[in-house]
């Protein structure tokens, strides 16, 4: 809008009065913004030979009344769900196979906001009070089952979900935290999501999201974050987080030392399909290709500039723009290559890879402390829960030399009230050593687990040393029964116990983009400016339980109604019986007849008189037998007809 | 217990064994002689009391049994159900309302007052010859001559027609002032009791023929020049075929054979969408919240007392049509063919979805604007004859409506406008909703438009702004009444005869309950209908029915699986089948014993008698 010509004369009024007017336009549509989406997508060459894809779509809506009414680009059944739950903030994650920490990084936010625990992790913060956010989080799960397709509504149960304070998020009560380990994750979990996308996949960059490549890969998360407020309205963040084996093209391998070189690959490799411009509704459309500071390292150290063609890797395409990330000390970490997708179109389809030149081994930056959870001992009475800790020795980077220094981390851990946890149990060992509990632990918050009623939650913050190579938590703890009812279809499997988090306050992993415009508007740069504490989450725990025989219910009915049944016959016998008389009638039917008794009487050598076998005991007998054959007939057919009857 | 026996024992053998012992050929058998084995002492009847005793204990425990492990079963008021029904069957809903015509004659001079009288029953007897609509109760009939010199009214008039207020001159002011002259002379107010209906006959001398107006409110007027033959045969025409039956001819009358599409629980969400085809030749957005709550506000507050219903609008883009078209270069255009229809929804691309707001048994609406894509457009529909459609749009009872517009861009030589947003304009976003409007009021079982000549004479209809004339609304709300209470009372018997028929369900109290306000609000519903207010029997009988439902749907019904007869019998026979026998075999055979022994005992003490 800038003035061609210096403005002169009358021409400053006119100008000076356009300007106004342009002002008054421009504050106008501020007053009323739109409903905003954007899509984008992050590429990384990950150490192990494989590649990061990080989608991001981004859907916004301005506060206004008709929130969860009208709607343009913004799903309207999340604004509804918003609207009916007040949902302040809520995340959902379907997650499929464990984020490789050493491998692909566990310091930065990559790892922290977007590596989730295997199966379904839900957590909202409710803008209710107190008193009703336990009913709001109930009815939101079955909500949510019912939009995503998921078992999500298994967490109404309140054994499924706890109230974390600060060991996951510090809030005021109004946070509800909930996970299904077990819960598999496939199409039709990412349908529904898509559903949420205004062009869904059929354009833009989500139709590189074909299914038989997306699934094929080692990780595959899919994520929603919802975050609301009266000044903000509803932001509605979705990111499909993949790590993908690309194949590698076809032509000449590198030679390398170490095994196999880095494999070059494109969009095209890793998707299976080819970008064909962007999604006409999206405000911004952009593909970034992230480079390690692993490589970066190299490229300078070799002398060479980070471009995009370098002695190393060459892009396939020269970047729109290119972003470079510097840490605290104004040290280049990495760098992002910035591609703008709106140019392309479907004439002219848009394709982005890397290709190696020299073989390079680089490592990503891990997390301070590599974190893993396993169970110790045998038998399906009692165990117990480890949690070790192994150094990285990244703090000897960051703090420098390890004096006095200290690693503040946060444990959050839920357990199933199946799992009954003593948690004055808790040992610490340090470097082998044991430690007392208060000399490690600065703040704990135990909320223990009752029966069929709530899980036990632990928030623990402990503090150790730098110059610890390894440290380990155990908690001892009894396996309860379950009730037959109690027991999922496949109860010799085990249980699992939802993974632990492991979170650093202390250490800031946001990256800092010096000369990124705010206003230029990359929500996915911005989420990686953002500050967050680093995460981890450890493995899903399996615990097996001893399971019943499942028919118990009925074999012990049958069992002990017929030794009751046996005992009541016996008993009104021996009350009814006349011993004496019966004995004489012995002696009297074994001298008169039947086979057996003669013989028995012939081996005692006594006589018989073989006139007394009589054919009177054999009709009465076989008269009793026509009585009871007709009882059991008359009993079943009347047990018949009356069971027909009902 | 062995030693009640070692006790036992030995108090009766020896005497027995005496006895009989001294009997070697007791077996009389095998002696042949008849002489019955004796006995020299009474039976004791210790174990036979003993085995009496614990079969009388479990015969009493029997309905203890019984009783504890009865299935809690609420008693449904079947009785009432059964009543409700004769009820309605023998007696169905009508809505009594009155007729009543008003004669503005232009002559001087006092009225007669004896035309009033004959007027009416001339009017009275018109209405016998027609059949009536199923909804409407008794009609009772007035009318009123007015003329320069005052008015007469026959008796019992219903309405509240104030005398001159009114003239033949306002006719000139034109209908809509005409139709508001009118509702003011009448009263606004006719609110309690039964609805009066009121055809205006205006006498214009120098006029040729006659033309009928109906107006918003409850009432028509026919102008022109008029013998009272002709007049009275078009009141009665106007009064059965409009105010009763919604200008609907023969036996289809408004939603008979079919229900309203409002769900059961008394909900409807009216939803709209925009749909774009394709984006990638232009994009069309829309200012829904402004113009279309403003236009759809009147229509839901009309339709309050029928249902609740809720505005709802989204765009949605990327979604084709599932039919073929084919391009006609004669119409200019791509058409689509009838036959085509039923395919035009897409329901794997078209993600409409259902709201989240209306839980439960509500009802959505679909109400959907397609634009075409460019290579399709502009797209037309085209009616059986061959004539193009003139609002192009269709419905589909019971799910919505579908409109396609034609953006203005696609008649400009369908050239691509890439990439860029466009808005519709407000005047095409208030012609579709009129469209929208037409196609709920054929949804609601109403017609979408008028023809002006229906009748004989020249008509014409004031159109109200909320979309339903006041009649119109009467009318539903007699329909809606009758079929709810009639939908009402299926639920409950169909209800009723379930619970009958599965002796081991489970009938949660609640079900009774709702049971019970249900019928109460159909029996209020009921009394409502028979005084002639007609929105508040509609409202009870939403009412009624949404409580029928939700006792039928009550989720508890569901767990009648897990209490089977055949389940009960697995738990209790390994116990009761043996332990029964026992006990039926002891106490039998201590019977049988102790009446041998007796008749033994009676024999010996008979020998004993004739010994001595």
């Amino acid at each position: 809008m800038a003035p061609s010509s210096p403005p002169s004369g009358t021409n400053l009024f006119l100008y000076l009065l356009l300007l106004f007017v342009l002002a008054a336009a421009v504050a106008a549509s501020a007053a009323a913004p739109e409903e905003e989406f954007t899509e984008e997508l992050l590429l990384r060459p990950l150490p192990d030979r494989k590649a990061l894809a990080h989608f991001y779509f981004r859907s916004s809506a301005p506060p206004a009344a008709s929130v969860g009414r009208h709607h343009h680009l913004f799903p309207k059944a999340i604004s509804q769900l918003v609207k009916k739950y007040h949902i302040s903030e809520l995340e959902l994650s379907f997650t499929q196979g464990r984020w490789n920490y050493e491998q692909w990084g566990g310091f930065d936010p990559m790892s922290t906001s977007n590596a989730k625990p295997p199966g379904v992790e839900l957590w909202a913060v409710f803008d209710l009070p107190l008193s009703e956010i336990d009913a709001a989080w109930k009815n939101l799960t079955h909500t949510l089952s019912g939009l995503f397709c998921a078992s999500i509504n298994f967490l109404e149960s309140s054994t499924a979900f706890s109230a974390p304070r600060w060991g996951f998020k510090l809030n005021e009560g109004n946070l509800r935290y909930g996970a299904l380990p077990r819960e598999a994750v496939c199409t039709e979990n990412l349908t529904p999501w898509l559903k949420l996308l205004p062009c869904r996949d059929k354009a833009g960059i989500a139709s590189l999201l074909y299914r038989p490549s997306i699934y094929k890969g080692y990780y595959h998360s899919q994520k929603l974050k919802l975050r609301s407020s009266q000044s903000l309205g509803i932001i509605l963040d979705q990111t499909l987080t993949v790590v993908l084996q690309p194949n590698t093209i076809n032509g000449k391998q590198l030679h390398s030392n170490h095994g196999q070189p880095q494999p070059s690959w494109s969009i095209r490799h890793l998707f299976n399909r080819r970008l064909s411009g962007k999604c006409l509704v999206s405000k911004s459309s952009k593909i970034f290709m992230e480079v390690d500071k692993g490589i970066v390292d190299k490229v300078n150290k070799s002398g060479g500039d980070p471009s995009w063609n370098n002695e190393f890797f060459v892009l396939w395409n020269g970047p729109d723009r290119l972003i470079t990330d510097l840490n605290n000390l104004d040290v280049q970490s990495s760098s992002i290559y910035e591609y703008d997708v709106s140019n392309y179109s479907k004439e002219r389809p848009f394709d982005l890879g890397i290709t190696w030149k020299l073989p390079l081994i680089w490592s990503s930056t891990p997390s301070p402390l590599h974190a893993s959870r396993f169970l110790m001992g045998s038998g399906n009475e009692r165990g117990s829960i480890a949690l070790s800790f192994m150094s990285t020795n990244l703090h000897k980077e960051i703090f420098g030399s390890p004096n006095d220094c200290s690693i503040k981390a946060v444990i959050f851990q839920i357990v199933p009230w199946y799992v009954k946890v003593y948690y004055h149990s808790l040992e610490i060992f340090i470097d082998g050593n044991r430690k007392t509990v208060s000399d490690v632990v600065d703040k704990i918050h135990v909320t223990p687990s009752e029966d069929k009623l709530l899980p036990g939650t632990l928030e623990m913050l402990l503090r150790f040393p730098c110059s610890m190579q390894s440290a380990t938590l155990t908690l001892d703890f009894d396996k309860g029964f379950l009730h037959i009812d109690e027991y999922p279809p496949d109860a010799n499997q085990g249980f699992d116990i939802p993974s632990a988090l492991v979170s650093f306050p202390e250490l800031n992993c946001a990256r800092n983009y010096p000369e990124t415009d705010p206003l230029l508007g990359s929500p996915l740069l911005e989420n990686f400016r953002e500050d967050t504490a680093v995460k981890s989450y450890t493995e899903v725990l399996l615990v097996p339980l001893t399971t019943p025989d499942f028919s118990m219910p009925y074999n012990v009915i049958t069992f002990t109604c017929t030794v009751l049944a046996l005992y009541f016959g016996s008993l009104l016998n021996a009350l009814r019986r006349r011993i004496g008389e019966e004995e004489r009638e012995l002696t009297k039917t074994a001298t008169k007849r039947g086979l057996i008794p003669l013989l028995l009487a012939k081996l005692r050598g006594q006589k018989v008189d073989p006139t007394e076998s009589g054919s009177s005991s054999e009709s009465t007998g076989s008269k009793k037998l026509l009585f009871k054959v007709v009882f059991v007939a008359v009993a079943a057919v009347l047990f018949h007809y009356f069971s027909n009857n009902s | 217990m062995a030693e009640i026996a070692g006790d036992d024992a030995p108090a009766a053998p020896p005497h027995v064994a005496s006895t009989s012992g001294s009997q070697p050929a007791s077996n009389p058998a095998s002696t042949g002689s008849s002489k019955p084995p004796s006995r020299t002492t009474k039976p004791g009847v210790k174990r036979l009391v003993l085995t009496a005793s614990v079969l009388l204990s479990f015969l009493l425990g029997l309905p203890f049994l019984l009783k504890s492990t009865e299935i809690h079963r609420s008693p449904l008021p079947s009785d009432a159900i059964t009543a409700l029904a004769h009820r309605l069957h023998s007696n169905p809903p009508s809505f009594p309302c009155g007729l009543h015509a008003v004669f503005l004659r232009s002559g001087s001079g006092p009225p007669d007052a004896s035309l009033a009288t004959r007027l009416e029953r001339a009017i009275s007897d018109q209405l016998q010859l027609i059949p009536a609509a199923s909804t409407a109760g008794n009609v009772s009939v007035s009318v009123t001559v007015e003329s320069a010199g005052g008015c007469s009214s026959s008796s019992g008039v219903g309405s509240r027609w104030q005398c001159g207020v009114v003239t033949t001159a306002d006719l000139v002011l034109g209908d809509e002032v005409f139709d508001e002259l009118l509702h003011s002379a009448l009263g606004s107010g006719s609110g309690d009791g039964s609805r009066v209906y009121t055809v205006v006959i205006v006498e214009i001398d120098d006029a040729e023929g006659m033309r009928v107006v109906i107006g918003k409110h409850r009432h028509a007027w026919l102008a022109g020049k008029i013998d009272e033959a002709k007049s009275v045969s078009v009141i009665g025409k106007v009064f059965v075929k409009y105010f009763m039956n919604g200008g609907i001819e023969g036996e289809a009358g408004v939603g008979k054979g079919e229900f309203m599409p409002v769900g059961s629980d008394g909900n409807v969400v009216l939803s709209f969408s925009l749909l774009n085809a394709d984006p990638s030749d232009w994009v069309y957005d829309w200012e829904f919240e402004k113009i279309g709550e403003r236009m759809l506000n009147p229509v839901v507050e009309a339709l309050r007392p029928i249902a609740e219903i809720n505005i709802e609008s989204q765009v949605l883009y990327h979604t084709p049509k599932s039919s073929y078209s084919y391009s006609d270069d004669k119409l200019g255009g791509n058409v689509l063919s009838m036959g085509d229809i039923p395919f035009f929804v897409n329901s794997n691309e078209w993600h409409l979805d259902t709201s989240i707001s209306a839980t439960g048994r509500s009802k959505v609406l679909q109400f959907v604007v397609y634009i075409p894509s460019a290579k399709e457009c502009p797209l037309y529909l085209q009616l059986p004859g061959g004539r193009l459609s003139k609002t192009n749009a269709f419905i589909s009872p019971m799910w919505g409506g579908v409109l396609i517009w034609n953006p203005p861009d696609c008649s400009l030589g369908s050239k691509k406008t890439h990439g860029t947003r466009k808005k519709m304009a407000s005047q095409e976003l208030m012609e579709t909703l009129e469209i929208f409007i037409g196609q709920l009021r054929q949804l609601f079982g109403l017609k979408p438009s008028y023809l002006s000549h229906d009748m004989d004479l020249p008509t014409k209809f004031v159109v109200s702004e909320r979309g339903f004339t006041e009649w119109e609304l009467d009318l539903l709300y007699r329909h809606h009444a009758r079929s709810n209470l009639l939908s009402c009372l299926t639920t409950l018997e169909s209800l009723s005869s379930l619970v009958h028929s599965l002796p081991r369900m489970i009938v949660m109290d609640e079900i009774g309950r709702q049971v019970e306000l249900s019928l109460e609000a159909a029996s209020l519903a009921q009394r409502n209908a028979t005084l002639g207010i007609s929105d508040s029997s509609a409202v009870s009988a939403t009412r009624a029915r949404a409580l029928a439902e939700d006792a039928f749907f009550h989720p508890s019904v569901m767990s009648i699986s897990y209490a089977s007869i055949e389940h009960y019998f697995a738990i209790y026979m390994p116990f009761f089948a043996p332990v029964s026998l026992h006990v039926l075999m002891a106490a039998i055979k201590e019977l049988k014993r102790y009446k041998a022994e007796r008749a033994k005992y009676s024999a010996f003490l008979a020998s004993g008698a004739t010994a001595s």
